[in-house]
């Protein structure tokens, strides 16, 4: 498994390649399914979001994401590696900051964690996201109940 | 005793710090109240509390040099 869960900015071309051409090393997997995350140019109260910019608990994502990988490998007996790879920092709009590559013998159980990975993700991970508009202001997300 | 406590996300932005380190701690509740009372615009937020990265639902029983943190509900992806 790998340590560095958190990356600083978004996750580039030439981390993904890298990731994708490692998973060919292991011969016995057969099946590797890969979810990638990007932001999204989405338009809150009439502004469009240029870039989100994400924080992280950073001894606390580890600690989740090496959970969430022991979950996934005791849950699926034919996966035998998960990566994750999340962006801290400014990512613009289109770049990636989410991603996950599941390695399995064959591709059912590498397609259905992979899913389960990416919401256990959403639902464990201690990210925050400021959504960075056009006009630069910027907004947390969902946080403020009043 | 000695508690680290972080803030995180929007937390960090209003209380306009994402570090504090609170002396004289009794227990969990008298941290509590005492982050309340130094940060009073933190209880217009919804947030979750962790404990040497562990989430915390009930009162728990803090010893010194224990992080504590206050997050808001998680946004990764």
């Amino acid at each position: 498994m790998s340590d560095n869960i958190l990356i600083n900015g978004p996750v580039s071309r030439e981390i993904i390649l890298e990731f994708l051409e490692s998973s060919g090393r292991d011969t016995d997997t057969g099946g590797h399914s890969v979810f990638l995350g990007r932001v999204r140019a989405d338009i809150v109260n009439g502004k469009r979001v240029k870039a989100i910019e994400y924080s992280a608990y950073e001894s606390m994502v580890r600690v989740e994401a090496d959970k969430i990988k022991l979950l996934i490998l005791a849950e699926f007996n034919d996966v035998k590696t998960v990566e994750i790879l999340h962006s801290t920092g400014v990512v613009n709009a289109g770049e990636a900051s989410l991603f996950v590559l599941v390695s399995a013998g064959h591709r059912q159980q590498a397609n259905e964690a992979c899913s389960m990975t990416v919401e256990l993700i959403k639902e464990k991970l201690p990210v925050w996201k400021k959504e960075i508009f056009e006009d630069n202001t910027s907004e947390w997300r969902q946080n403020d109940i009043h | 005793m000695e508690i680290n406590v972080l803030f995180f996300g929007v937390l960090a932005e209003v209380t306009k710090t994402n570090f504090r380190h609170y002396n004289n701690v009794r227990s969990f509740g008298d941290l509590r109240l005492r982050i309340e009372d130094e940060f009073p615009e933190i209880v217009h937020y919804n947030y979750l509390i962790s404990v040497n990265n562990e989430i915390i639902n009930d009162e728990p029983t803090i010893k010194a040099g224990d992080e504590v943190a206050l997050m808001p509900p998680f946004e990764g992806g």
